[in-house]
C-alpha cells in the first residue's frame, strides 16, 4: 500500500474516534467519499497517470476505498448500538424465580446417610406404629424397668405405641437379615414431650454394625470421622460413659461447641440380651449402635435456636434452606 | 443429684486441698451439669443415669472416683447394735421388705437447733431443713444412699406393719394431700391405719415434729418395682422414692440406722433406745452372686489388652470381689451394685475407670451389602420438586381433634390414647389438614405465594385395629408464578400450574375425571392413573375446608400414594426420523360439554397416518361470537414420515380424515 493510503486511513481511523453521532460519521463519509470527497477526487486523478501505472493504482485505490467505507460501516455500527433500543438491561429482575428447598431436617439426614453409605451403612425403614415388643422388650427395657421413664410414650391402643425410637427398626432388621449387618435408620419418633428443648415429634438416625470381632474402638472410629466430616472440621470429642438398656458398655459423646460440651449422641456395643433376643449367636457376633437426634445436630450446625422453627413450616425460614441437598 | 465437693473429698483420703475432679466423674459416667461455687465450697450437679443407684449419695460417688484415685475411701463412724432384738413389733410382709431396722428413741429433745453443719449441707444439696432429728436422717441418707423415716411413736398406735393397703383405705400425708390407697399398694401402718406409703411419703398424723419426745425410726429395704408403682401410681416422686426404685443398698439399713444414732449421740444424750431388726434370708437375690468373665472378654469387647492388674484393682476399688483363675475371672457382686447382671457390665466398669477416651479410634468402612435400601422412595420427586420451586414442609403427624372428621370415617381415625393436648390427638388420616394448615400458618404471616409439599406418613385404623401406615407425597400451590416478575408478567397460579408439575416429575400419568375424593371441590378434581392404576388426586380444596383454616387464598392440592408409583425403569430408544415435520392447526366449534380428552383420546385411538403428536393448542369460551355453549377449540397436529419427506397432499389427506372423525363424532364446526 502506498505510504499516503496508510496515513489517509490513520487519519480517519483518528478522525472516527472523535465521532459522537450518526450525523458525524455522515459528514466523515462525504469528507472522503462524497461527490468531491478525497477518495472521489482520487479516483478523478487516475487519468493523469502514467498508462502502465493506471491499472496498478486503480487496483491500490479499490482497496483503500472498501477499508474506508468499511471502517465507517463499523464506527456507524457501533454509535447505533449504543444509541439502539436493543440494549439489556441485565440489572433488572429475573424470570420465574423459583425458590424451592428441601427441610432442614432433610437436608441434615441427607447428609449423615451420605457419609454413613461411605463407612459402609445402608439406609432401612420401618413402622412408626409398633408394639411394645420391638420397641422396648426385645430392646432389653422390662416393663418395670426405670429406663421406661426416658420414653414418655405415646399410645395408640392397649397394645400398640408410637415408636420412641427408632431402634425397632434395628430389631426387626437383625430378626429378618440376622448378623452380619450394617444398617442406618433414620426416622421420625415420639415422645410425649413438649417445652422450647422438647417436641412431641422428631427425627433420629441410628446406626448398627453386627459383625466378627466388632469392638468399641471401631465405634469410636466411624463416630469420630462421622462428626468430623458433617461439621466439616475437627471438633472437640469426648465420650462419656452412659446407660442405655439395649448396649453395654453404653457411651455418650459430646462435642466441645462455643466452649461448652453438648450431648451429640448415644451409642454402646449391643447388650447380649438384644443379640440373644433376636437370635444372634453372640459367641460369634459382636455390634455396635448408634443414636442420634437430627433436628439437635440441624440446630448446631445452622445456627437455630428455637426447635419449634422444624415444624411451624414459614417459609421465610424454610426458603433460606435452598441450595442445599 | 446436687452434692457438696468438700463434703465428697472427706471420704477420700490423701486427696489434695485443691483438686477438682469434674473431669474425672464425667470421665467415669457421672456427669457433671454445672457447677456452682458457694463461699469455700462447690456445688455441683451430677446427672445420674438410672442404672447408677449406688450413686444417689456421696460415700457412692466417693466410691467411685476411689477406682481412680487409688484409695480406699474411708467410710463415716456408726454404731454398731450388737445385740439385735428380734422384737416382736415387727409385722413385715418380706415381699415388700427383706431387710427392715426400726429404731426406737425414748426422751429426746427434738426441739434441738439442728448443728450447723448438717444445715449448710443440706441446704447446698438443695434439702430443706426440718427439725433436728429429721435433718439427721436426711443428712445420713445424702451421705450414705439410704432413705429413713421417723414416725412420732406417741402418735403411731401399736406395732409396725409393713403390708399392703386395703382398698379403700385413706390418709393424708406430710405434703396435705389426701390419698386413696388400695390393694397393691405397700404401706407401714400401726394397729389402726396406715402411717406411711411405703418408701414414698409418711402421713401428717404421726409425722415428726420438734415437740415429739418418742421417736420410731424406719431404716429398710423396699422392693424396688413396688416403690416405682406407689410413685407412678400416686404421681409422687420424692427423695425416698426416687431411691427406693432404683435400688437402696439391702444390707446398709443397720448401718444408716447406726450412723444416725451416732451423729445424734454427739449432739445430744440418748439414754433410751431399742433397735429392732428382721431379714429375710436371702434379702435380694444379686447379693453375692458371682459372675464369671471370659479372659478375652475385655479385650475382644474394648479391642485394647488391659492388664489383668488393672482389672482386678479396678473391681476390688469399685467393690468388687474378682478373682483370676484359669477360665477367667470370678467376680463377686456386692449388695450396692443391682446393675451389675452380666460379663458385659462389668467390662464397662473397667472401660470407664480406664478411660473411654483413652481407646484408639478404628474406622471400619466395610459394605456388606446384603440389605435394600429402604428410604429413599422419595427423594427422586423432591428434589424434582424443588427445582420446580417448592418448599419442603414437615408437620406433625398428629392433628387437632375433631379436624378430619368430615372426609375420614370415624372408625378409621387412630387417636392417641394419651395425647400431649387436644391439638394433637389424632394421627392424620391423610395429608390434607397438615397441608392446609401450613398454607393457612403462611397466609397469617403474609407468605401469600405458596408451593409447598410433604412426604410423610397417613394412618388409618383398619377394622382388625391395626394402623395402615401410607407414605404419602403431597402439596399444595397458591398465589402468582413467582413474585420477583414484573407486574405484567405475574400470573396466578392455576389447577394447571399443578398439573405440569406433576406432569414434570411423572412424565407417564394421565390425569382423569372423577376421582371422588371427599376433600377435594367436584367441579376441579382429577385422579391422577399411572398403567391405568390410581396413584393420586389433585385439585381444589373443598369450600368446607377453606372455612375451616379460615384461608380466602385460592389453593391447588395434590397428593401421590409413593408406593403404588412404578418408576420408569425399562425404556427401549426409538429411532429418530431425520425428514422433516408438517404442523397442521384445526380450529373447531364444539359442545361445551365435551372435554379437551375426549377430543383426543378420539383422534390418537384412531392412529392416523404419519400424526405422530396432537395437542390442545387454544381454546376460547363465551366469545360474543361464538353460539351459546360451545366453544372453540385449536388442536395442533405434527405428521412426519420415518422413511421420506411427506407432501402436503399426504398430510391433507389425513386432515381430512381427522375433520370427518371430529364431524361425525363430535358434531364439531371447522372454524376457518
Amino acid at each position: 500500500m502506498p505510504k499516503d493510503h496508510t496515513s489517509l486511513i490513520s487519519d480517519l481511523e483518528e478522525k472516527l474516534k472523535e465521532c459522537s453521532s450518526s450525523h458525524d460519521i455522515a459528514n466523515i463519509k462525504s469528507q472522503y467519499l462524497g461527490k468531491s470527497g478525497i477518495i472521489t477526487n482520487k479516483f478523478g486523478s487516475l487519468k493523469d497517470a502514467a498508462l502502465d501505472e493506471r491499472k496498478e493504482l486503480g487496483r491500490s485505490l479499490n482497496i483503500l476505498k472498501t477499508q474506508i467505507q468499511n471502517l465507517i460501516a463499523a464506527k456507524l455500527i457501533e454509535i447505533q448500538d449504543v444509541k439502539n433500543d436493543n440494549k439489556v438491561d441485565i440489572t433488572l429482575p429475573g424470570k420465574n424465580i423459583s425458590t424451592g428447598s428441601k427441610h432442614p431436617v432433610s437436608i441434615t439426614i441427607n447428609g449423615i446417610t451420605s457419609i454413613l453409605a461411605k463407612y459402609g451403612f445402608t439406609s432401612v425403614s420401618g413402622v412408626e406404629v409398633e408394639d411394645e415388643f420391638h420397641n422396648f422388650e426385645a430392646l432389653n427395657i422390662p416393663e418395670t424397668h426405670p429406663a421406661r421413664d426416658m420414653h414418655d410414650t405415646f399410645y395408640v391402643s392397649d397394645d400398640k405405641l408410637l415408636r420412641t425410637h427408632t431402634s425397632s427398626v434395628q430389631i426387626r432388621s437383625m430378626l429378618s437379615n440376622k448378623a452380619p449387618l450394617k444398617i442406618m435408620t433414620p426416622g421420625k419418633v415420639y415422645r410425649c414431650d413438649s417445652d422450647p428443648t422438647h417436641s412431641p415429634m422428631f427425627h433420629q438416625i441410628e446406626g448398627l454394625y453386627i459383625d466378627k470381632n466388632v469392638n468399641f474402638c471401631h465405634l469410636k472410629g466411624v463416630l469420630i470421622s462421622f462428626i468430623t466430616e458433617f461439621f466439616g472440621k475437627d471438633m472437640e470429642i469426648r465420650f462419656r460413659p452412659s446407660y442405655f438398656p439395649f448396649t453395654e458398655p453404653s457411651a455418650e459423646l459430646d462435642i466441645k461447641f462455643k466452649g461448652k460440651w453438648l450431648e451429640v449422641l448415644g451409642c454402646g456395643m449391643v447388650h447380649p440380651n438384644v443379640l440373644s433376643n433376636v437370635k444372634i449367636d453372640t459367641k460369634k457376633y459382636s455390634g455396635f449402635a448408634f443414636g442420634l437426634g437430627i433436628e439437635r445436630l440441624a440446630m448446631l450446625k445452622y445456627d437455630i435456636v428455637d426447635l419449634r422453627m422444624f415444624y411451624e413450616n414459614d417459609i421465610s425460614f424454610l426458603s433460606q434452606f435452598k441450595g442445599l441437598k | 443429684m446436687k452434692i457438696s465437693l468438700n463434703w465428697l473429698k472427706e471420704y477420700i483420703p490423701n486427696i489434695k486441698k485443691n483438686d477438682i475432679f469434674i473431669e474425672e466423674l464425667t470421665s467415669l459416667g457421672l456427669e457433671v451439669s454445672s457447677e456452682v461455687k458457694v463461699k469455700k465450697d462447690t456445688v455441683i450437679d451430677i446427672d445420674m443415669t438410672p442404672n447408677r443407684a449406688d450413686c444417689l449419695s456421696i460415700i457412692g460417688i466417693a466410691r467411685d472416683l476411689s477406682a481412680i484415685y487409688k484409695n480406699k475411701i474411708a467410710y463415716p463412724k456408726a454404731i454398731k447394735f450388737l445385740k439385735l432384738k428380734h422384737s416382736n413389733i415387727l409385722a413385715i410382709d418380706k415381699k415388700i421388705s427383706s431387710s427392715y431396722s426400726a429404731l426406737i428413741i425414748k426422751n429426746i429433745d427434738n426441739s434441738l437447733k439442728t448443728p450447723f453443719f448438717i444445715k449448710n449441707r443440706l441446704d447446698m444439696c438443695g434439702l430443706k431443713t426440718i427439725n433436728f432429728v429429721v435433718d439427721v436422717l436426711n443428712y445420713v441418707m445424702l451421705e450414705n444412699g439410704q432413705p429413713m423415716h421417723a414416725f412420732d411413736h406417741d402418735k403411731f398406735n401399736g406395732n409396725i406393719k409393713v403390708r399392703f393397703a386395703k382398698n379403700n383405705e385413706k390418709m393424708t400425708a406430710l405434703d396435705g394431700q389426701n390419698y386413696t390407697l388400695m390393694k397393691d399398694i405397700p404401706v407401714i401402718a400401726d394397729d389402726k391405719k396406715p402411717q406411711a406409703i411405703a418408701g414414698v411419703i409418711g402421713s401428717e398424723e404421726s409425722s415428726v415434729t420438734d415437740k415429739t419426745k418418742n421417736i420410731i425410726i424406719e431404716s429398710a429395704y423396699f422392693t424396688p418395682n413396688l416403690i416405682r408403682r406407689s410413685s407412678k401410681h400416686f404421681r409422687l416422686q420424692t427423695d425416698a422414692s426416687y431411691r427406693f426404685e432404683r435400688g437402696v443398698d439391702p444390707l446398709i439399713n443397720k448401718y444408716a440406722i447406726g450412723r444416725v444414732l451416732a451423729i445424734l449421740t454427739e449432739h445430744t444424750s440418748i439414754e433410751d433406745f431399742s433397735f429392732n431388726h428382721l431379714s429375710a434370708p436371702k434379702v435380694a437375690k444379686h447379693i453375692n452372686r458371682s459372675i464369671l468373665v471370659k479372659p478375652n472378654l475385655f479385650e475382644s469387647s474394648l479391642g485394647i489388652k488391659i492388664s489383668d492388674k488393672f482389672i482386678l484393682q479396678t473391681l476390688s476399688y469399685l467393690g468388687f470381689n474378682p478373682k483370676k483363675s484359669k477360665k477367667g475371672f470370678s467376680v463377686t457382686i456386692p449388695s450396692h451394685r443391682f446393675d451389675i447382671g452380666i460379663a458385659q457390665d462389668l467390662v464397662e466398669e473397667v472401660a470407664r475407670v480406664y478411660g473411654y477416651n483413652n481407646f484408639k479410634p478404628i474406622l471400619a468402612t466395610n459394605s456388606l451389602n446384603n440389605i435394600k435400601d429402604s428410604t429413599n422412595q422419595f427423594d427422586g420427586y423432591s428434589d424434582l420438586l424443588v427445582a420446580r420451586g417448592y418448599n419442603e414442609i414437615i408437620s406433625f403427624s398428629f392433628i387437632p381433634k375433631g379436624d378430619q372428621s368430615n372426609h375420614v370415617p370415624k372408625t378409621k381415625i387412630a387417636s392417641l390414647v394419651n395425647p400431649i393436648s387436644e391439638d394433637k390427638a389424632e394421627l392424620r388420616g391423610s395429608m390434607i389438614n397438615s397441608i392446609l394448615n401450613t398454607c393457612a400458618y403462611n397466609f397469617s404471616r403474609k407468605n401469600n405465594n405458596l408451593r409447598i409439599f410433604e412426604s410423610g406418613k397417613t394412618y388409618i385404623k383398619h377394622r382388625d385395629k391395626s394402623i395402615i401406615e401410607e407414605n404419602i407425597l403431597a402439596g399444595a400451590i397458591s398465589g402468582i408464578n413467582s413474585e420477583s416478575n414484573l407486574k405484567n408478567e405475574q400470573v396466578k397460579l392455576s389447577f394447571f400450574d399443578i398439573k405440569g408439575d406433576l406432569l414434570s416429575i411423572l412424565p407417564d400419568v394421565s390425569f382423569e375425571v372423577n376421582a371422588d375424593i371427599k376433600y377435594i371441590r367436584k367441579a376441579c378434581q382429577a385422579v391422577i392413573k399411572q398403567n391405568n392404576k390410581i396413584i393420586g388426586y389433585c385439585g381444589e380444596p373443598e369450600k368446607s375446608l377453606y372455612s375451616q383454616y379460615s384461608i380466602k387464598n385460592q389453593i391447588f392440592y395434590f397428593e401421590l400414594m409413593i408406593d403404588k408409583i412404578t418408576p420408569i425403569s425399562s425404556l427401549k430408544y426409538k429411532k429418530i426420523s431425520i425428514f422433516p415435520k408438517i404442523r397442521r392447526d384445526l380450529t373447531i366449534l364444539i359442545d361445551d360439554e365435551l372435554i379437551a380428552s375426549d377430543i383426543i383420546d378420539a383422534v390418537q385411538r384412531k392412529s392416523f397416518n404419519y400424526m405422530i403428536t396432537s395437542k390442545i393448542s387454544d381454546i376460547f369460551y363465551n366469545k360474543s361470537n361464538l353460539d351459546i355453549g360451545n366453544k372453540s377449540m385449536t388442536i395442533e397436529f405434527v405428521f412426519q414420515d420415518k422413511s421420506s419427506t411427506l407432501r402436503d397432499d399426504q398430510v391433507n389427506d389425513e386432515m381430512e380424515k381427522i375433520v370427518l372423525l371430529l364431524k361425525n363424532k363430535f358434531k364439531a364446526i371447522v372454524r376457518s
